[in-house]
């Protein structure tokens, strides 16, 4: 009983990173309608912003997190401004596809030659610090993660259900054509919608370095993962993503804990897959 | 016309005596070239690429030992030369750079190389020019195995990943006269990759003739997100021991997440890889106190102590595994080359065969290895024929204590004691 215990906490610990960064993925599919594939590879910056600003000014990671996100948020806009306005003009997906994954392949190397293979990690005083409760043990890095985490996702759910920017990033995601024509500035919503989807990956990036080690291609399996979500949790929902990035950690604990460790990646996306073979299938039928 | 024939005469007398002149003169020069012509080492091993920084260790141990050799007068009155290939962690790359420094550079030996598949295809080429080659590091078990028994003028100094999973278990086994409990149950936790399908198969294959029950195999794949499921599976499965074998961020992560999950393991022995790297000690600090894992070299080891000081006197850093053996390498050329009395490549490749350094050198230091005897056979390795490799090889363990790597084992080549249970505090 208190191992299972323990492999929940375990799961809800994780699986609210996967939330997280398949919500900044959804925040971006929702309005644009194009996958972010370079989405893990911006977690991997906002890691190394984080190691360079506690390197540099020895500032806490966790102060570094809003720092990270501001950062981030402008990077996205200036990519978003640049780079993605342009092709999305196009209106071709191979374009936008390439485009995405060389910008990953770009970050990630580009972060080799910057800073090496080395892996690196930032300790601080309390990293080795472990809370017990009863049975279950966790990490405090990890707990005070979660709870950023969560203050974060709350935090997005009520801006894009009460503020201006919000709601108009929500019309244009339903209909851009009706929200262009209601005098909504399409192209400023992309910027901004970009911005805060690369802002949430930087940040989970920013909460992982407590406890998880930074290299160049740290970001490849989240960003793996956040696609999961992203489907599972359905295209472009946000309260969709977060259940389901919490689903999946707990599904890859309990798959540990009930089978073998060995299978829980297999039985991860084997579980994927028929998500969307069913999903398929009903919309077909509805059809 | 008198005149005329002993102009030619003269003419024909200086031109003869200009050709004996030059005869002679050149065939002075050869001697006096043979005499101080360099015996040249060829070297092939990384020196750009993502594996420079293993090479640049490598080519320290060959220096170091070429330097300290040409300053006793050399070998048969002549210097060693090093001549330096980059195989740039690529095999076709390997292949050519060793027959560029076989024939435009006339290379007398050669060693390497860093990679085992690199290793393989150089040796082929070296085996047929007929040029002597040792590879110092090279630790992949099919390099010496039936299918490469033709290659007869390769020769393996280091231990086979066989050998060191062999001796990982033997430390466990003798651990027991230290801390007086006696390991019965052992788990494998372990990268899926090739790293540790290796470790897999090396312990099915000893665990039985050491008497250990090997209690679960757990897997997880390359920088893992999460390691908690598999520490959980192992704190669930509590063997006596752990042996791992992981790259350096799932090796952080998992100590780390032994932590979290509270789970002390009272042994982990690694197969050095992530564990051995520096960034280990340095992410982990204190919670890295009581991992063990396998070394081919220590700065503290009672045979290398002396060597590491000059060493790290000369370069600014400590002496690692792969400069040792390289070291060593070069002074079984030296040996053999002096046994053979010529650089003919057969001879040395003979020498090289019969050669049987027990403890010493002559005329140099002790083995700086965790082993006392060098001597190239044809053995039997559980159940399978092997060639040319040397058969006292074996490594040593060592142990995070007090955030350093201290040896604790074999017991006669050290004075530290192992730190039982492991803290990781």
């Amino acid at each position: 009983m208190s191992t299972f215990l323990q492999a929940c906490v375990n799961g809800l610990l994780m699986g609210g990173f996967y939330s997280l960064m398949g919500m900044g993925q959804n925040v971006i599919f929702g309005v644009m309608k194009i996958v972010n594939f370079c989405h893990g590879e911006m977690l991997m910056v906002g890691m190394y912003l984080t190691w360079l600003l506690h390197q540099t000014f020895g500032l806490d990671p966790y102060l570094c997190v809003p720092i990270v996100a501001v950062i981030m948020f402008c990077l996205g806009a200036v990519i978003q401004h640049t780079l993605i306005t342009p092709a999305l003009g196009t209106k071709s997906f191979t374009n936008l596809l390439f485009l995405t994954v060389g910008l990953g392949l770009l970050l990630s190397n580009g972060a080799l030659v910057l800073f090496g293979s080395e892996y690196r990690s930032i300790s601080t005083s309390y990293s080795m610090t472990y809370i017990n409760l009863g049975p279950v043990t966790m990490a405090l890095p990890r707990l005070i993660s979660f709870g950023v985490l969560l203050v974060v996702s709350v935090a997005l759910f009520t801006f894009l259900k009460y503020t201006t920017v919000g709601k108009q990033i929500r019309a244009v995601s339903q209909n851009p054509v009706g929200a262009e024509v209601v005098g909504i500035n399409t192209k400023r919503i992309y910027i901004l919608t970009y911005g805060l989807g690369v802002a949430l990956a930087g940040i989970a990036g920013a909460l992982l370095t407590g406890f998880y080690t930074i290299f160049p291609t740290a970001g490849a399996s989240f960003g793996f993962r956040a696609l999961i979500v992203v489907v599972v949790g359905g295209l472009g929902s946000i309260p969709g993503a977060f259940f389901a990035g919490i689903f999946l950690g707990l599904l890859e604990t309990m798959v540990a804990l009930f089978i073998s460790p060995s299978y829980s990646d297999l039985i991860v996306f084997v579980t994927f897959i028929v998500i969307l073979v069913v999903r398929q299938l009903i919309v077909l039928r509805r059809k | 016309m008198k005149q005329a024939f002993f102009k030619k005469a003269v003419s024909v007398f200086a031109a003869l005596a200009m050709v004996i002149g030059l005869a002679g003169g050149l065939a002075s020069a050869r001697t006096v070239a043979a005499e101080e012509e360099p015996i040249r080492i060829g070297t092939i091993y990384a020196m750009s690429g993502g594996n420079a920084a293993i090479g640049e260790n490598i080519l320290r141990g060959i220096d170091f030992a070429v330097e300290e050799i040409n300053a006793q007068g050399g070998v048969n009155g002549r210097m060693l030369e090093v001549v330096r290939g980059d195989h740039a962690g690529d095999p076709a790359q390997g292949k050519s750079e060793a027959e560029r420094l076989i024939t435009q550079e006339h290379v007398d030996v050669m060693m390497g190389c860093h990679m085992s598949t690199v290793t393989e295809v150089v040796a082929q080429v070296c085996t047929q020019y007929g040029v002597p080659m040792i590879t110092a590091i090279s630790t992949l078990d099919r390099l010496s195995d039936e299918d490469h028994e033709a290659m007869d003028y390769f020769f393996r100094l280091c231990p086979l990943n066989s050998v060191y999973v062999e001796d990982m278990l033997k430390y466990l086994k003798d651990a027991s006269e230290q801390t007086g409990e006696e390991i019965k149950t052992i788990a494998i936790f372990t990268d899926r990759a090739a790293i540790g399908q290796e470790l897999i198969r090396c312990v099915e294959l000893y665990k039985d003739e050491y008497g250990f029950d090997l209690v679960d195999t757990i897997d997880y794949s390359s920088n893992a997100t999460d390691l908690s499921a598999q520490v959980l599976a192992l704190k669930k499965a509590d063997p006596d021991a752990i042996l791992c074998d992981s790259y350096i961020g799932d090796a952080t992560l998992f100590v780390q997440t032994l932590k979290a999950q509270n789970y002390i393991p009272k042994m982990i022995v690694a197969k050095a890889n992530g564990f051995t790297d520096p960034a280990f000690l340095s992410n982990l600090g204190a919670a890295a106190n009581g991992v063990a894992s396998v070394v081919e070299f220590n700065p503290d080891l009672l045979n290398g102590e002396e060597i590491n000081a000059e060493f790290s006197e000369k370069y600014g850093l400590n002496m690692n595994g792969h400069s040792a053996e390289s070291y060593t390498v070069v002074w079984i050329f030296k040996t053999a080359i002096e046994a053979a009395g010529s650089t003919d490549g057969e001879a040395v490749r003979d020498a090289i065969a019969e050669l049987d350094i027990q403890g010493e050198f002559p005329g140099g230091r002790k083995i700086i290895l965790p082993y006392d005897r060098i001597k190239f056979e044809n053995y039997d390795l559980a159940g399978a024929p092997h060639f040319r490799d040397n058969t006292s090889a074996s490594v040593a363990i060592a142990q995070v204590q007090d955030g350093e790597w201290k040896t604790v084992w074999p017991f006669d080549f050290t004075e530290t004691e192992i730190l039982y249970p492991a803290p990781l505090q």
